[in-house]
């Protein structure tokens, strides 16, 4: 009773993914279908047409497999090993740069901004 | 036909096995470089490589498993929307921090890499490196890059933020849970999310935000940034 509840509420879910296939191939949309399908499901959520609960312990269920999912996927690197031999060695140093600079960028303007208004608040 | 098939299973199997064994193992003793993502990924290969398998045979069953990821993307909505009060109360420094993350990212990432001269399909790999792996994978796929390597970018993304992240933050004086979590959130997506669990509650809930509303942003702003350096 519980896997059939769990399998619905997949078939539910993946047909948000698939709504957001559709919509990207036919209306050109620049974006992954992933994305669009989520975007659905919050609004969807945000507009109380689609209750917290129907989705929600599959939705748990699929994000605690998540990292296994995008493995196949990673895997594929095998055919690109090539890439990290010689030069390839800077790639990751500009990866670790250009990461530290967005840490600091997006922690301090939303610390920043946060602080602002927690002044303001008080102020009042 | 048969044989086909049995190989299919057989490397639906691997990777599950490979994946829940590793999990034990990173449950055990919660060492970053130990998470499974990593660990199965690079057993696998090393199976791959030493067995002689081609990528193309081993996806004939890893498709299946595959297939998962863009319903799993959808499913990343639900916590957002669990957090919805933390996103509205602090809309303004939340969103502004994720803008300013997904810009300096990108342009700093493709501006280094031109810098030390890599082609441009690497450039579009690393674009995304700051993005959640499902989502880094499709977009860069819809530019022309390469998505496996994407992935692989995003896992070193990660690290460096939560390897360097703690130490960086403090320096920076960036500690307050919204400052802390957008930090980790924004520049290493879901294992700065893991780390951000490690400073508390709040923290976590800042990260996770800051997870799936760069995925977002970062998607709509990508090719927007391919256009703008003329890659």
């Amino acid at each position: 009773m519980k896997f059939l509840m769990l399998l619905f509420q997949f078939i539910f879910i993946y047909g948000f993914f698939f709504l957001g296939q559709l919509l990207r191939e036919l209306f050109s949309i620049p974006l992954p279908a992933s994305i669009i399908g989520f975007m659905l499901m919050f609004a969807a959520l945000l507009l109380k047409l689609v209750p917290l609960r129907f989705v929600d312990s599959t939705a748990t269920l699929l994000l605690s497999f998540l990292p296994l999912f995008f493995i196949p996927a990673t895997v594929g690197v095998i055919e690109y090993l090539d890439v990290f031999t010689g030069k390839g060695f800077f790639l990751i140093v500009v990866i670790i740069f250009s990461t530290l600079l967005t840490m600091a960028a997006s922690g301090s303007t939303s610390q920043y901004l946060g602080r602002r208004i927690e002044a303001r608040k008080e102020q009042k | 036909m048969m044989s086909d098939l049995l190989v299919a299973f057989f490397f639906i199997g691997f990777t599950f096995a490979a994946y829940f064994l590793m999990n034990l193992l990173y449950l055990r003793f919660h060492f970053s470089f130990l998470m499974p993502a990593l660990t199965a990924t690079f057993i696998i290969v090393l199976f791959l490589l030493m067995t002689g398998t081609s990528y193309e045979t081993y996806m004939t069953g890893g498709q299946w498993v595959d297939s998962f990821m863009g319903p799993a993307v959808v499913a990343l909505a639900i916590p957002l929307y669990k957090q919805r009060k933390l996103l509205f109360d602090n809309l303004v420094p939340v969103l502004s921090g994720i803008l300013v993350g997904v810009v300096i990212g990108m342009a700093s990432g493709i501006t280094l890499a031109k810098l030390f001269g890599f082609s441009r399909t690497l450039i579009l790999s690393l674009l995304p490196k700051s993005i959640t792996t499902p989502v880094a994978m499709e977009v860069t796929e819809q530019l022309g890059g390469i998505p496996s390597l994407a992935a692989v970018f995003v896992m070193i993304a990660g690290f460096s933020g939560i390897i360097v992240g703690p130490a960086f933050l403090k320096l920076l004086r960036i500690e307050t849970p919204i400052g802390i979590g957008m930090g980790l959130g924004a520049s290493a997506h879901g294992i700065g999310t893991a780390k951000a669990l490690e400073y508390g509650a709040q923290e976590a809930s800042v990260s996770s935000v800051a997870m799936s509303l760069s995925a977002v942003i970062g998607s709509f702003l990508a090719p927007v940034f391919v256009w703008f350096f003329f890659l």
